[in-house]
């Protein structure tokens, strides 16, 4: 039988999450996406960019990823909103629950994209077509926003048809429509194909998919070796991968942070490091993994980037360990050139109940961290992030838990449910 | 005009079903007015944006004019809410 496969994108989810939220729940008047409007960081804590923008906004050319003031130069009128993740995770679990309504096989890709594997369910709702519209109009008439379904005999086919037209449409991309809707679509449309790529294959003289799907496949391989036969098979509509219920296990884990002002202070870094190796290691610890390479990232002011990265003794998942890792990785790294921006990433994970190979030179007392961490972990899952922090980010203005969304993008208007 | 907070006293039977008995609204001169919901037109769930709400349109008696009014529960956060409509917010504010 063949696959029939749906992608099923939000149209523009963060700002429709927001938009229904604050009709439907509390009461406002206006559809923030019937307006130019955006959903944008905070510009005080340089947060400052475009999340996610109304058709109206785009049309003034505001696109996602521009800072807050280049959107309000290109439109003066624009409505900012700030983004409440909280809601954003509820409303992406309602509508998976959904689609797990019309198909066994749904692979959550994104916050607000999702395959469904819909084969063999044309005696339940008809054509593919019927389906699909089906699905579209549930979520729009229980959730109140709206999606586009691309429907296609394969992944990546199902994917580049959920991006045509928008909103709240249905298109189609069967093997034998890829030349008449497909071909002709310039090649930075192909999924995968990123900027630098494009900027390589124009070079090339190839600016359409269709141009690129006929191109010579060892021209390809030369210029872009294995990479090059992903997307000369992409651009011929074929993927062979297949739509998943399973998540697939991180392989690192890692958080992040922009910092407010530029550090130019080495113990002001070291403290960012530890409220981010904080929350990295709890994390590790929640999936009970440990990480054996631990890597650190800098962003200066004037957004050069580097990273370093080092392979610890024995895997780990202790902060204060994690933390003296990327406190010499930050030494052997650092310039002294003021920081906009630190991450922790950690990668090479072993699972958490593996014997650890001890230390004869376990200055650390191990044992003791790890069972430490173990119980702030339980004070904290209980009452708080806030419940328990390290004496040294009292009176600090670094918060001790950084990386991940902070706890006031969190919720909207700091409180679930009403505005007061 | 956004969704106002209000005080709801209602009863849970053993199914989980939930109705609310009396609402406390402001009157005109600013003082709290607990009124009796005599009747529930209907009842209904909604899930907008994922956030499960019960809608409850009722009836409550305001002098001798019987009033209808949309009063929504949130379910996780426990809060009760009336709906202010376009069409209401003409009826309302000289009824209360």
């Amino acid at each position: 039988m063949d696959k029939v496969i749906f992608h099923i994108d939000v149209n523009s989810a963060f700002l429709s999450w927001e938009a229904v939220y604050r009709l439907h729940i509390l009461g406002e008047k206006t559809d923030l996406r019937e307006i130019p409007s955006a959903v944008g960081g905070d510009i005080k804590k340089r947060h400052g960019i475009i999340l996610a923008k109304s058709t109206s906004a785009k049309k003034y050319g505001v696109r996602t990823g521009d800072t807050i003031s280049e959107a309000q130069k290109l439109c003066p009128d624009i409505v900012l909103v700030a983004p409440h993740y909280d809601l954003y995770d509820t409303s992406s679990k309602a509508f998976m629950e959904i689609l797990r309504d019309f198909s066994p096989c749904v692979e959550q890709y994104s916050v607000d994209e999702a395959y469904c594997d819909m084969t063999g369910t044309m005696g339940l709702y008809g054509s593919t077509v019927v389906a699909a519209n089906l699905i579209k109009d549930k979520i729009s008439s229980e959730l109140g926003f709206t999606v586009n379904i691309g429907v296609s005999s394969n992944k990546l086919l199902a994917k580049m048809a959920s991006d045509f037209k928008k909103p709240n449409l249905v298109h189609t991309l069967f093997p034998e429509e890829m030349e008449k809707k497909m071909w002709k679509l310039p090649v930075e449309e192909l999924f995968y194909v990123g900027r630098a790529t494009t900027k390589k294959l124009h070079t090339l003289g190839i600016h359409t998919i269709g141009e690129l799907a006929r191109t010579d496949l060892d021209i390809l391989r030369s210029h872009f070796k294995k990479y090059g036969e992903l997307i000369y098979a992409f651009a011929n509509g074929i993927d062979l991968s297949v739509v998943t219920k399973e998540e697939t296990p991180n392989k690192g884990y890692g958080n992040s942070t922009t910092i407010a002002f530029d550090v130019d202070d080495e113990s002001v870094a070291k403290m960012v490091l530890l409220s981010l190796a904080e929350t990295v290691c709890a994390r590790l610890r929640k999936d009970s993994v440990m990480a054996t390479v631990v890597a650190v990232s800098i962003v200066d002011f004037e957004f050069h980037h580097a990273s370093h990265q080092m392979t610890l003794l024995t895997a780990s998942n202790t902060t204060n360990e994690i933390h003296k890792a990327a406190c010499r990785l930050f030494d052997e790294l650092w310039d002294g050139t003021p920081l906009r921006n630190l991450g922790i990433h950690t990668s090479k994970l072993v699972s958490g109940e593996t014997m650890r190979q001890m230390n004869f030179f376990d200055m650390d007392h191990y044992e003791k961290l790890s069972k430490l961490d173990k119980a702030v972990d339980v004070v904290r899952e209980r009452y708080g992030d806030n419940s328990i922090m390290r004496a040294t980010f009292l009176n600090n203005p670094i918060y001790h838990m950084t990386g991940g969304i902070p706890p006031e993008k969190r919720k909207p208007n700091n409180k679930e449910g009403i505005k007061e | 005009m956004n969704h106002m907070p209000v005080d709801v006293i209602a009863t849970f039977n053993v199914q989980g079903k939930i109705k609310p008995n009396y609402i406390r609204l402001e009157d005109d001169s600013h003082a709290l007015q607990t009124y009796k919901i005599e009747s529930i037109v209907y009842s209904k769930e909604e899930k907008y944006a994922g956030v499960s709400v019960l809608l409850f349109c009722c009836n409550i008696k305001l002098g001798n004019c019987m009033q209808m009014i949309n009063i929504k529960y949130h379910i996780k956060t426990h809060q009760w809410v009336m709906v202010n409509e376009l069409h209401e917010t003409k009826e309302t504010p000289e009824c209360l």
